[in-house]
């Protein structure tokens, strides 16, 4: 549909989403006094800044509100920054300001001017994680009985289905207390920690969310399980020398009760 | 088509269902006629936002009001939205669903936000036919409501009301008539807001919004902050002696009160509305309410979101 009104639209979008003040700014000063009324107490550069404004007010808060490990970290100035670089560069392109964020990991990949860039990228995808828990699909959890019925011979070739609500993260740095942390102290001194490898287990149970640090091969081995390998195979996976066989073999039986009753499998094929 | 007109039925005075009473809610079923839910908040596929909707559900009607349609705007409607929005409706059986006449996004972007229409008939067309489509593909009544907008075009042929007017009366649509939109345009505009009022086909308007505002001074923003102002409540009255008994709804979405301050307004919109149905049948007018609130005036707005926040990760204690 091209035509006058789409090619205004066009142009207003693109005026909403500068970074500048629009009064200051020759052409969109020229655009607004072209296609926008004013009045007496606004010109039509200031009209259609309002809307400029709350274009920025609107996104950054929501930023803001969706990554408080991340604002935790940053700092207002560093985070305002952040937001500004992100909003630039990536157009929002959902009508659900939930989705708003979901690139930012990327963004901050080549943000090297931030002052813990990869405790940075660990934060965003651990509260990405959250966000996508949070209201992932419900699905009941599987039984521990009728886990119990898969028997013996089978067992190497079923496949367990890992509930929606379920994601897997490795991360540098332990961001998942650092996260508790910030949000339980009130002015926000937290030390930033230094780095420590961790296998999260982020996960929605009875409604609310969990994050569980696992072993480097259960969490092979949950991963194979949710990209819809076998049993045998998603163990295979998981085992890569002698130690993790013996780790593999001693635990098998508790991770799957464990991860049953926690609600992180909800059927088996 | 969908079978539409007469307006449906009048649900009382209801307040908007937002997070931070959700707990005194489900707690204590105070008296509420209807709630209605911003659908953006709940088109996602489980989770606690599902779960205490279902909760009201099991003690309210409710109406769902959305924000992202974007109905006037160079993109066509998202199938996507629109088919998750129609689950939704039929998980809540809300009487209609109800939007914006505005505009949200353009080449795919998204801005979130109900930016103002040329009114001119190249709107009025694309308006007409997506209005038309939507309510045929929700199949149930579908109404648009006057936003509140910071400018005007030179474009425009026609006042905001011959519009939405032309608009509701070709698509065969209804109205949610906000009566503080009304006020906060013609402030910012310099119209008359009676002849707003008096010009709008009232046998359309499925609902009405009430809700504060903060004026600036050189202009009003439609911040949904604090208690409706007698101005706007003067209007309102005018609006039910001329449309009837219509579902009215108390917005708040920005320094929310606790509950009993938001229903207390409820309570104080009753009155108003009984005093406009008095007017309507030449019966005396009802002994006068006692304010509750008194107006906020406030000139911190910071980048206000209809709807209140929303229930997400972020307010969760990670376990």
């Amino acid at each position: 549909m091209s035509d006058g009104l789409s090619a205004l639209q066009q142009r207003m979008a693109e005026a909403l989403r500068e970074q500048h003040s629009l009064p200051q700014h020759a052409q969109w000063s020229a655009f607004a006094e072209q296609h926008i009324a004013g009045n007496a107490r606004l010109s039509p550069a200031q009209q259609l800044e309002i809307y400029r404004e709350q274009f920025w007010l609107r996104h950054t808060s929501a930023l803001v509100e969706d990554f408080p490990g991340l604002g935790g970290i940053l700092g207002q100035e560093e985070w305002e920054k952040l937001a500004e670089q992100y909003l630039t560069e990536v157009t929002p392109d959902s009508y659900d300001l939930r989705d708003l964020g979901a690139r930012l990991p990327e963004v901050i990949e080549r943000a090297t001017w931030l002052s813990h860039q990869a405790l940075c990228l660990d934060m965003a995808r651990l509260e990405l994680a959250y966000i996508e828990v949070f209201d992932a699909r419900d699905t009941p959890p599987l039984s521990p009985e009728r886990l119990a019925t898969i028997p013996e011979e089978a067992f190497a070739d079923a496949r367990l289905v890992i509930a929606p609500s379920v994601r897997l993260l490795s991360v540098r740095y332990p961001v998942g207390n650092l996260r508790r942390k910030l949000r339980a102290s009130a002015d926000q001194t937290v030390p930033i920690p230094g780095p420590g490898q961790q296998h999260l287990v982020v996960y929605r149970l009875e409604r609310q969310l969990w994050d569980m640090p696992v072993s480097k091969v259960a969490f092979t081995f949950l991963a194979g399980l949710a990209s819809g390998k076998t049993l045998g195979a998603a163990a295979e996976l998981a085992v890569d020398g002698p130690e993790a066989e013996a780790e593999l073999s001693s635990s098998i039986g508790a991770w799957l009760q464990e991860w049953t009753v926690k609600g992180l499998v909800s059927d088996v094929a | 088509m969908t079978a539409r007109q007469p307006p449906p039925l009048d649900l009382g005075v209801g307040i908007g269902l937002r997070v931070p009473h959700y707990a005194a809610i489900l707690a204590e079923h105070p008296h509420v006629d209807f709630f209605e839910v911003i659908s953006e908040n709940f088109l996602i596929e489980g989770g606690k936002p599902l779960y205490h909707l279902d909760r009201v559900l099991e003690h309210y009607p409710i109406v769902q009001h959305g924000v992202s349609l974007g109905i006037a705007g160079p993109d066509e409607p998202d199938r996507t939205y629109l088919t998750r929005l129609k689950a939704l409706a039929r998980r809540t059986k809300t009487p209609w669903v109800s939007d914006h006449f505005c505009w949200s996004g353009a080449g795919g972007a998204h801005l979130h936000d109900l930016l103002p229409i040329p009114y001119t008939p190249e709107a009025v067309r694309r308006t007409v036919e997506r209005a038309r489509m939507i309510q045929d593909f929700l199949e149930v009544p579908f109404a648009l409501e006057n936003a509140s907008s910071y400018l005007t075009f030179r474009s425009s042929t026609m006042s905001e009301w011959e519009f939405i007017s032309e608009v509701a009366d070709r698509a065969d649509i209804g109205l949610l008539f906000d009566v503080n939109n009304v006020y906060v345009s013609a402030y910012n505009h310099g119209f008359d807001a009676h002849e707003f009022v008096r010009s709008v086909p009232h046998q359309r308007i499925f609902q009405i919004h009430l809700a504060g505002h903060t004026n600036l001074g050189t202009h009003i923003i439609d911040t949904h902050n604090g208690a409706v102002i007698d101005p706007v409540l003067d209007l309102y009255r005018q609006t039910i002696a001329l449309a009837g008994s219509v579902s009215t709804l108390i917005e708040w979405d920005d320094d929310i009160p606790a509950l009993p301050v938001l229903l207390a307004e409820a309570e104080r919109a009753r009155h108003v509305r009984d005093e406009g149905l008095a007017l309507r049948d030449g019966r005396p007018l009802p002994v006068a309410a006692a304010s509750t609130t008194a107006a906020v005036a406030r000139t911190d707005v910071t980048g206000w979101k209809q709807g209140g926040p929303r229930e997400s990760a972020a307010h969760e204690t990670v376990r």
